[in-house]
């Protein structure tokens, strides 16, 4: 599957997207333990609930399954307009 | 219609460019997002504008099609810039049109309110000497 990081996020991932692997990674819950352990600083922003989430382009708040071909996103609040 | 780009644009031909499709418009409300030369007392140099294009063109076409729907639009226009931007330059256009004008009014406020509260799009200001991402707040 495919993640992707936008603005400070992507700042501090320091990559603007990565590919995991779908078959150890099956859900949200299981991705942000991932992205935790592997960006110890998004450890705070979980923590505050501030980041979302999108899985193919739409909003996702609770812990759904996730697939190979999926497009996963994660990002601050948004501020366009 | 929906358009994310670099570039600037004209608000007059981007309207009328629409307008001239239909002759039973009879109000178009527009409202148009310029860089401000200052936010919470500090200069801005410029902004720098992210999206996520794949999920800002979904979310809009959304949007739009909520919108026109509850409010019985004849079209719809949003346009929203990314890139660098520098003070005064145009950010976004949203407008709306329709028959009659309370309708209009009240779709290209729905439409502004939404953008703000769910596009994927991120600004990062800059300033004398630092630079900092914003969160929308209204």
């Amino acid at each position: 599957m495919k993640i992707k990081y936008f603005a400070w996020i992507r700042e501090l991932t320091k990559i603007e997207e990565e590919n995991l692997d779908s078959n150890k990674i099956k859900n949200l819950e299981k991705l942000k333990t991932f992205l935790i352990t592997k960006y110890p600083d998004l450890q705070k922003h979980f923590d505050k609930e501030i980041l979302r989430f999108a899985v193919n382009q739409v909003y996702i708040v609770e812990n759904i399954d996730i697939y190979k071909n999926d497009e996963i996103a994660v990002f601050p609040p948004v501020s366009g307009g | 219609m929906i358009k994310i780009q670099k570039e600037d644009f004209n608000v007059e031909e981007e309207i009328i460019k629409i307008k001239k499709l239909y002759s039973n418009i009879g109000a178009v409300t527009s409202f148009i997002g310029y860089v401000r030369d200052n936010n919470n007392n500090t200069n801005v140099q410029y902004i720098d504008l992210e999206v996520y294009e794949k999920m800002a063109y979904k979310q809009l076409e959304n949007i739009i099609k909520e919108a026109s729907l509850k409010w019985n639009l004849i079209d719809t226009l949003i346009i929203h810039r990314y890139g660098k931007l520098q003070v005064n330059d145009k950010i976004v256009l949203v407008a709306s049109f329709s028959s009659h004008r309370k309708v209009s009014f009240e779709a290209c406020n729905y439409i502004m309110d939404y953008l703000k509260k769910d596009a994927p799009f991120w600004k990062k200001e800059f300033y004398d000497k630092k630079n900092e991402w914003l969160i929308n707040t209204n």
